[in-house]
């Protein structure tokens, strides 16, 4: 029997039965649809926090104060007897291929402007916060480069603190009061948005040791550094470690880089989205049942129609290639509406829940196609063997 | 015909089919056996966070320094504030009343050596209260002693990994540990705790806060810990600690408080909808063995025509074939339910074997979830089949083969 045949044959099977076939293929269709949407919806999820992070640039690396870190927050940020100091980001800045160095302090302040008054996040920074966090100023301009040591009292306000304090009135050259010292505004950066949780609008920029001072400390919480994009991590490590040993006499501190986070979040990311394939393919694992059920019924049904055809000469290898192939014609249809519906679906979630990240994940999406496929060949082949095992005779003679 | 009659009746046409019996039942039992483990996964946990947290304390408090405008947002985690809360703000907060214990805490890291071992090691600076307020053991000796605080005692407590690492084979007791330049003497050892939410009392060195605050050259407090007398007070206590703080700062409200039950009560909300929506995504599979169930017994009726002509023509209602048919979808969920519960019994008996440090457990109401979910699902998909059955026209039915 030729292929097309065999394919042509099995197909008006299946369509004779419609609502059985509807069924064993609403299953999969099911099934599928589930896969792609969960992994669209992992995926989407994986890419926003991606972004999240490299907004920052991905040629970054912090230095934090104390040896032993844990997730980000260790006794130390909060004060320690080695501190980082002033003098340490200075010196790290004049590295080779370190093009910016960020010394950071945070804290939070109420911030007066005439009458209006604000809680907010104050971040003690260097000049180069444009540069590094890639974030530009909207109106004026940012703290002023050269004066890390004995800066001028100068605060950059955030988008929505200018805002706040200031409405529809020129901030620029305002004074303000930050707990109790005087600042002049030089400039509003604009509007960045949430990040992770952190409002970055909400917030005003200083010079770190005015904040050193207003916080009445002496260690940095943190100090970025930029480096040069040709430059790899490890040289980079390397000579940072080198000099802050010369200078601290010991390793007394952090190096955490934005190539190792990014690889570690990327990770957790990606278990994430197996998991959620695994979760959704357990109702891939119950449509396949359901297949293999079918194709049982479907071979015991039709054993007199089997003994007709081996009695007009089909050999046993053309009957197990129908079954198998009419499990195949179910998977597949099965299997491709189901990609389908699964792709409409997550269309319709990016149209109505702009908010919702979704990313399709054409790699699942084709390992799903790709497991309905073999799961119909798996589904088939055991009902089909048994019906090409069947006597003729005892076939046609049963009823 | 009788209810038992129509069991029976079901079973014994349930009987005559078995592989296709088999084969619903597993995919009944997949869709039950992962419902029912991810949803012990997701309590267990649940509890396990809730616990964690219940037992940081009873009634507890915390004061941070700072506030931030936005409600819901972020704590000011690092709590730098130009006002420092200082150890007379803690101590003034005995005036409320509701208050039974209160804990001023200094953290920082610190070196901290004996007879040439060095490790750095994160300090917390606090007072006797502090054992009963974060509900600390101990294994050895005893916690700072309750005196003045502003006197500075150089005594310290460990925890056991300091004890491993730095005093390995030996008592710890009496002997002078060097935190950076001072010498402390060793009164207690803290039984271990493990991890309890990302503080590792294990690897800590506990001295009086004035000791903490001298070391650190600073006088502010990275948080007060206050245990309140009873779950009513605590509320009270809340609002008079802004108050008391308030008139001590100059009428401004710079401190963030967070109640234990709070944090409490949002973990279990997160953890909450994290269980439910990873049991929704599994029930998906519920759908799928439902539908498998519809179309089995879609072909069991048009397979069985005859008979039900048959019944028909013996004077058979339409409510009892239907019934008969309703009873068939019944039997096989429920037995497709029951492996389901035990095959996820099973499974979470292995886990339990293998991760013995996390609790796993059942809730019950989820074993009766399970099974009235899988009755249910069977009378929805079966009721479409079985109706068809119950319509048919007996003389139709009979005649056909």
């Amino acid at each position: 029997m030729h292929y097309l045949d065999i394919i042509n044959l099995s197909f008006r099977t299946v369509i004779s039965q419609k609502l059985r076939s509807i069924l064993t293929a609403l299953g999969l269709i099911i099934g599928i649809a589930a896969v792609i949407i969960l992994t669209s919806i992992g995926r989407g999820i994986h890419s926003y926090v991606l972004a999240e992070f490299t907004q920052f640039g991905t040629n970054l690396i912090a230095v934090f104060p104390g040896k032993t870190t844990t997730l980000g927050l260790s006794g130390a940020t909060i004060s320690t007897v080695r501190p980082l100091s002033m003098a340490d980001a200075l010196s790290l800045s004049k590295l080779d291929n370190i093009l910016a160095a960020l010394p950071l302090v945070q804290g939070n302040a109420r911030i007066e402007a005439g009458k209006k008054q604000r809680r907010t996040t104050v971040l003690g920074v260097g000049a180069a916060v444009p540069e590094i966090w890639k974030i530009k100023v909207a109106t004026g301009r940012f703290l002023p480069a050269n004066e890390q040591t004995n800066p001028r009292a100068f605060a950059v306000l955030g988008h929505k603190l200018a805002l706040e304090l200031f409405g529809d009135n020129n901030p620029l050259g305002q004074r303000i009061r930050i707990g109790s010292d005087r600042f002049r505004v030089l400039g509003v950066m604009e509007k960045k948005g949430q990040m992770l949780g952190f409002d970055m609008d909400d917030t005003i920029y200083i010079p770190t040791a005015k904040a050193l001072a207003l916080f009445d400390r002496e260690s940095l919480m943190e100090i970025d550094l930029l480096y040069k994009s040709n430059m790899s991590v490890k040289t980079i490590e390397k000579s940072i470690k080198r000099l802050l040993q010369l200078r601290h006499g010991r390793e007394d501190f952090t190096l955490i880089t934005q190539d190792q986070m990014l690889k570690s979040i990327d990770s957790i990311l990606n278990i994430l989205t197996l998991a959620v394939a695994a979760l959704g393919s357990i109702s891939l694992l119950v449509g396949s049942v359901g297949i293999l059920t079918i194709m049982t019924i479907a071979v015991s049904e039709r054993i007199s129609e089997i003994g007709l055809l081996r009695a007009v000469g089909a050999e046993q290898g053309t009957i197990f290639k129908l079954f198998l192939s009419e499990a195949l014609v179910l998977s597949f249809a099965g299997g491709s509406i189901g990609v389908l519906l699964g792709l409409l679906i997550v269309y319709l979630i990016s149209f109505t829940l702009p908010n919702l990240p979704v990313q399709l994940a054409w790699l699942y999406i084709m390992a799903a196609f790709a497991i309905s496929l073999l799961i119909g060949l798996a589904a088939g082949v055991i009902p089909a063997m048994k019906a090409a095992r069947l006597h003729p005779l005892d076939a046609l003679r049963s009823e | 015909m009788t209810f038992s009659d129509t069991l029976i009746q079901s079973y014994s046409a349930i009987k005559t089919q078995p592989v296709r019996v088999l084969l619903i039942i597993l995919a009944m039992s997949i869709g039950i056996a992962s419902v029912t483990v991810l949803t012990a996964l997701g309590e267990s946990a649940r509890l396990y966070i809730v616990n964690e947290f219940e037992a940081l304390g009873t009634h507890l408090v915390i004061v941070l320094p700072g506030r931030a405008e936005t409600t819901g947002g972020h704590p000011p985690i690092f709590g730098e504030t130009p006002r420092d809360l200082t150890l007379a703000d803690a101590q003034a907060l005995f005036r409320s009343r509701n208050i039974a214990a209160i804990a001023p805490i200094n953290i920082g890291a610190a070196p901290v050596s004996t007879k040439g071992l060095e490790r750095e090691t994160t300090i917390i600076g606090s007072t006797a209260s502090l054992r009963r307020v974060r509900h600390l053991n101990m294994a050895q000796g005893r916690f700072l002693p309750d005196t003045d605080t502003n006197k500075i005692l150089s005594v310290c407590v460990i925890g056991q990994t300091i004890k491993n690492e730095l005093f390995a084979q030996q008592q710890a007791l009496g002997q002078w540990l060097r935190i950076n330049d001072r010498r402390f003497r060793v009164i207690g050892v803290l039984s271990s705790e493990g991890q309890s939410i990302g503080v590792d009392f294990d690897d800590m060195v506990i001295i009086p806060v004035t000791a903490a605050q001298t070391l650190f050259n600073t006088q502010s407090l990275f948080r007060i810990l206050l245990e309140a007398k009873s779950k009513p007070a605590m509320y009270k206590a809340v609002d008079e600690i802004k108050d008391i703080i308030k008139a001590r700062h100059d009428g401004e409200d710079d401190v963030t408080l967070i109640t234990q039950d709070s944090v409490v009560k949002t973990f279990d909300d997160i953890l909450m909808a994290l269980t439910l929506a990873v049991t929704s995504i599994a029930s998906i599979s519920l759908a799928v063995a439902g539908i498998l169930v519809m179309n089995v017994m879609w072909v069991s009726v048009s397979q069985r025509t005859s008979e039900i002509g048959l019944l028909k023509a013996l004077g058979a209602t339409k409510r009892q074939i239907m019934y008969l048919f309703l009873s068939e979808a019944a039997i096989l969920s429920i037995a497709g339910a029951l492996t389901g519960l035990i095959l996820g019994k099973a499974t979470l008996f292995i886990l339990q074997t293998v991760y013995p440090d996390f609790p796993v457990y059942l809730p019950t109401w989820a074993v009766f979830a399970a099974l009235a979910v899988a009755l249910l699902t069977a009378l929805i998909f079966g009721v479409l089949p079985a109706k068809q059955a119950a319509e048919m026209n007996p003389v139709t039915a009979l005649r056909r083969k």
